[in-house]
């Protein structure tokens, strides 16, 4: 049965010329999952907005959207409320109230239904999502993965027959990414609920997709299987491409035509196979073992060093941080990967002086910055990007926020212009200066978040989760701002969950378990020490070239083996 | 501004005022035998919460209504929490004149109540809870009146009068009042008065001149922030 | 957090029980309904909060129970029996000494009431009660309690933030400080306006709106709760029944008086002494019960 059919839709923002939906045409079938990519700014979260009514933006529209063969105006808004179910981005903002089992049971109060009926449907969901144990607490004390599925879980209480999800794991770590989207995968398998998602994690989306959509501009440029439409976008040239998962990159670019859609490797078990069957057979030269030493050739100076830290939070708790030892040199981009709650962030809080170390020296350029003046250790040395950069932002211009930064700093203000102008230039916020921090895309408060940092002249940038939210493209404009500023002399010290962007730009990997670093060496050594730790492209590849991390790498590999 | 709304509101304060209120006096007066202010002040105060209550909920405010003030309410509370290195600096009563000014007597009001209740909330309820967000309430709602009649203006200076005067006449007024109900009729005496209001004026200072302090610094982005928000979410003034 | 027995039954009982012994407590200033009320609030607080509430209650209390009673003959001079004129004339009574004794003694007991209603009276309570009377403001009260906790989170991520460009809130003078923090507060106003809008979106995705509101209840009114209303119910009649014989009242001015002891006063106290003591009665019986059983197994 048809759930969704929409005839030449076209929409545009009030006073905006450009439209933001152009002539869409889409049919979507009851039971399918479908996957809507797209650069931020193409309109996806346009199109979902359009498919239930409350959501819709205002503006000028042409066209219509059917329901179930009807308008969807004419669906009354309570059909709609409990039919239509929409997870938004931000698993905090979505949630109203402030216990678990009353946000479960919000929707389902809205909807006026009795006592009894309600008491079964939250008792079936809190079963469903294995809520049960924490049932009873505040939501303030939920992690960021609780948070969404309980916001998936209040939303499947009204027994919605469509799902609609707005890129529901950009804030989610990698785990609690995965968690989410095999529930919203057992959804859609075991109820039969049809399931219209954004994602940006394409690995782990496009396996269980029946469909992938890709807009750009406002059109939908792609409709078909995953394997489909990827090809497709390969055959057009679209720089979307860049964003498929890796196999099916290695794989197109590797074989260049056009092959069997059931040919093309999507996971990473079909592209092992593939490389398995096509490629040389060489076994992989057997690595030397890497040794953990931390030590580089690299000559320069030591800016920051940690000389056996411990720390902890609490008199009696436990140590959060435990005999930690490493150095970062003038220049470096040093990244560091592990999961939540293994003391990234307390490093991050010990390098800017928040957090004092129990035992042991934490120097930045020679000095302990907890006994630095706040002033000295920020102005001109330490650079910080927190991981939301809302965090930063006080005016109600992009420009007046810039000029505030240096509000107190003497200088004159030609002087002042001059810099603001170098920064403006560097992040290429030129378009965007007249505009409220708040009005830009995720991306674009990265940009000017990081403008504002550097207008302290930093020489040691420290930045939190940089990629969180972001999608592929301004992942890779960031890469290049941080390329540039490395050039400049600038050491970058970087905590993320992104292993494929730590394996695309940074210089040197460290991996944090439970207080300590594990593992630290050179980017390409490290992730080739790694087995499942480690990009898409190498866990492909490792078992013929256990050094290939990056695709690239993994496709020149595959081009000279021919 | 609504008509009927006003008129239901005027209504329902009126018959409070003419009829429950004094119905409650008299009870003190002949059933417990003219002891009882405490009591009787506390339900008196409790029954002027009532007509904004009812008000608000026959209209079937809309969730942005119900998420503006509920937000408004969750920054004067945990704004205490950002001055946790300044005692007694409580931006509570700026935020809620800034909200009368900005959104409404009635938005005015709720805000300053449901923040009265909320942070007791945190800090423990007592008998002073209603007084509080009577107090709070009644700020606001002022804030709102004033401002649509001209009397106050966006301005800095016009704020920062009306907020330290409300905080040392109106809100201190009333909290003193409240602390005086206690001692029972006989001392309702000019010295009692006199004692009471001395010993809570340098409360009444400190916070009147955090008050001042927040007006000062806080009115212009706060209400540029609003009016922002009220154009974002389609909030028309009422 | 320890779970009291009393405040395991339903929300109506425990609120319902709250109002009343309030009440009774600003009402009634006879000297054996006070002494009742005084020392079954301060047991109950104890059972509810152990050695915290005693250090509360001898700390704090004490000694404010002193001050008021010390306070009042100051002000109030009325009474026939005089004790001794003050240096500017003003004479000091016996009836306004004692009267402070017994308003401070009211201050007290209703303090220590309602330090044990915050802990009974969880928010879940409040807002299954006031749900269903006033929707759209118990759940602003829902909302707002969903959101202090994450502002106050973000206050700090903001400080931390803002510290890290070279403004931090602990250092530098008062006027400094102060200048820090209300820039902090203001990114948070703007921070938690714009996020909202999210959650408004997510309040009408949810049908927020609709007529017919209802409203869920983790509580069930069960055959224990009944039995619960009941006794309170018979209690309460008595007590009032006492206050419309005049056995609970006392006159402090001109001169003190009050009714003379009967059968019927003994009747009245014992209810009034049940009434304040059930919630502690409750909690040691069971506390005994689970003894018992678990000796047994």
């Amino acid at each position: 049965m048809e759930i969704y059919h929409i005839k030449d839709l076209s929409f545009a923002f009030p006073e905006q010329e450009k439209k933001a939906l152009d002539t869409l045409n889409l049919s979507i079938n009851s039971g399918e999952f479908v996957t809507v990519v797209g650069r931020s700014g193409c309109g996806k979260s346009t199109l979902l907005r359009h498919l239930k009514s409350v959501l819709t933006p205002h503006g000028e529209r042409s066209g219509a959207i059917l329901y179930k063969g009807q308008p969807l105006n004419a669906a009354d808004l309570r059909t709609q409320a409990a039919d239509i179910g929409f997870v938004l981005q931000n698993p905090d903002n979505q949630i109203v109230t402030d216990k678990v089992w009353h946000e479960l049971a919000f929707g389902l109060e809205s909807l006026g239904l009795d006592q009894q009926t309600m008491r079964l449907r939250v008792a079936e969901m809190a079963s469903f999502f294995g809520i049960q144990t924490w049932f009873h607490r505040n939501v303030a004390e939920l992690s960021g993965g609780q948070k969404q599925l309980l916001n998936l879980a209040s939303i499947m209480a009204m027994h919605p027959s469509v799902l609609i999800l707005d890129e529901p794991t950009s804030q989610l770590d990698p785990i609690a990414a995965m968690e989410f989207l095999d529930t919203v995968q057992r959804i859609n398998r075991e109820l039969g609920t049809t399931v219209i998602m954004c994602e940006h994690r394409l690995e782990e989306v496009l396996p269980i997709s029946d469909r992938l959509i890709v807009m750009d501009r406002g059109a939908i440029i792609a409709d078909h299987t995953p394997r489909a439409a990827g090809e497709a976008l390969r055959a057009a040239g679209h720089p979307m491409f860049a964003s498929m998962p890796a196999p099916m990159r290695i794989h197109a670019a590797v074989t260049r035509q056009g092959t069997m859609d059931s040919q093309r490797p999507l996971t990473i078990k079909e592209g092992r196979q593939w490389l398995q069957d096509n490629m040389l057979q060489e076994a992989a030269e057997p690595m030397e073992q890497i040794v953990s030493t931390g030590k580089t050739a690299n000559p320069n100076p030591v800016v920051v060093q940690f000389k056996d830290v411990w720390c902890k939070y609490e008199k009696h708790g436990a140590d959060i941080i435990k005999d930690l030892s490493f150095e970062v040199r003038r220049g470096q981009f040093y990244c560091i990967v592990g999961g939540n709650g293994t003391g990234k962030s307390t490093t991050l809080s010990l390098l800017s002086g928040i957090l004092k170390p129990n035992r042991g020296k934490v120097l930045v350029e020679g000095q302990q910055p907890s006994a630095m003046k706040v002033r000295d250790l920020f102005h001109n040395r330490l650079g910080v990007l927190p991981q939301n950069p809302q965090s930063l932002f006080v005016k109600k211009t992009v420009e007046l926020d810039l000029y505030e930064v240096l509000s107190d700093v003497k200088l004159s203000s030609e002087e002042k212009k001059a810099k603001v102008d170098q920064v403006v230039a560097f992040a290429e916020l030129e378009s965007l200066l007249a505009m409220h921090p708040y009005d830009l895309s995720g991306g674009e408060q990265q940009r000017a978040a990081l403008a504002k940092v550097l207008l302290l002249n930093p020489t040691i940038l420290l930045l939190d989760e940089p990629t969180k939210g972001l999608d592929a493209f301004f992942k890779e404009k960031l890469g290049a701002f941080l390329h540039k500023l490395r050039s400049d002399g600038v050491t970058i010290i970087m905590v993320s969950h992104d292993i494929e962007f730590c394996a695309k730009y940074g210089e040197v990997c460290s991996m944090f378990f439970d207080g300590s670093m594990i593992a630290s060496n050179e980017t390409n050594t490290f992730f080739a020490g790694n087995h499942f730790y480690t990009t898409a492209a190498n866990r492909m590849a490792r078992h013929l070239w256990r050094d290939a991390v990056t695709t690239e790498s993994v496709i020149t590999r595959c081009l000279n083996s021919r | 501004m609504n008509r009927g709304w006003m008129n239901r509101r005027t209504l329902l304060a009126s018959l409070l005022i003419l009829v429950v209120i004094p119905a409650t006096i008299v009870m003190g007066i002949v059933v417990m035998d003219d002891r009882k202010y405490y009591f009787i002040s506390l339900l008196i105060i409790l029954y002027t919460l009532i007509p904004f209550a009812m008000v608000f909920e026959s209209r079937k405010p809309q969730a942005r209504e119900l998420i503006v003030i509920a937000v408004l309410a969750a920054i004067a509370v945990a704004g205490r929490s950002a001055f946790f290195m300044l005692p007694q600096f409580k931006p509570v009563l700026a935020i809620v004149i800034i909200t009368g000014v900005s959104l409404g007597a009635e938005a005015g009001f709720l805000v300053g109540a449901v923040t009265g209740f909320v942070s007791n909330f945190f800090f423990g309820q007592g008998p002073w809870t209603p007084w509080q967000m009577f107090s709070f309430g009644i700020v606001g709602f002022l804030a709102g009146i004033l401002f649509r009649i001209k009397w106050l203006r966006r301005s800095k200076l016009s704020l920062c009068i009306f907020g330290g005067l409300s905080a040392i006449v109106i809100y201190g007024g009333i909290m003193n009042f409240s602390s005086l109900s206690l001692f029972g009729s006989n001392s309702y005496t000019k010295e009692s008065i006199i004692a009471i209001y001395i010993s809570g004026f340098w409360f009444d200072l400190v916070h009147a001149i955090a008050t001042v302090c927040f007006l000062f610094i806080l009115a212009r982005p706060m209400l540029e922030k609003l009016d922002r928000i009220k154009r974002k979410y389609g909030l028309i003034e009422r | 957090m320890r779970r009291d027995s009393f405040a395991a039954y339903h929300p109506i009982v425990n609120f319902g029980y709250f109002v009343v012994v309030l009440a009774f407590s600003m009402i009634f200033m006879h000297p054996v309904f006070q002494g009742i009320a005084l020392i079954s609030a301060v047991t109950y607080s104890i059972v509810l909060n152990g050695i915290k509430a005693i250090r509360f209650n001898v700390l704090y209390m004490l000694p404010m129970l002193i001050i008021l009673a010390a306070a009042n003959p100051l002000f109030n001079h009325a009474g026939v029996t005089i004790l001794f004129y003050m240096k500017d004339g003003n004479p000091v009574t016996l009836e306004s000494i004692l009267y402070g004794i017994a308003s401070s003694c009211m201050l007290i007991t209703v303090m220590v009431w309602f330090s044990c209603y915050n802990k009974v009276m969880t928010s879940d309570k409040f807002i299954y009660l006031f749900g269903r009377i006033i929707p759209a403001l118990s759940l602003i009260f829902s909302m707002v309690l969903r959101f202090v906790p994450r502002f106050k989170q973000q206050i700090r991520v903001i400080s931390v933030a803002q510290r890290s460009i070279g403004r931090d809130v602990t250092q530098g003078n008062v006027v400094h400080r102060a200048r820090h923090g209300i820039r902090i507060l203001s990114i948070m106003t703007t921070w938690a306006m714009e996020n909202a809008i999210e959650t408004a979106d997510s309040m009408k995705a949810r049908g927020y709106g609709l007529p017919g509101r209802t409203s869920f209840s983790l509580y069930r009114l069960d055959r224990r709760d009944q039995t619960m209303l009941i006794t309170l119910a018979i209690l309460i009649a008595a007590v009032l029944i006492g206050a419309s014989a005049g056995e609970n009242t006392i006159r402090y001015f001109p001169s003190i008086h009050m009714k003379d002891q009967s059968w019927l006063s003994a009747v009245v106290y014992t209810a009034y002494g049940l009434l304040c003591m059930l919630p502690a009665i409750i909690s040691l019986v069971e506390e005994l019960k689970w003894k018992f059983i678990i000796s047994k197994t």
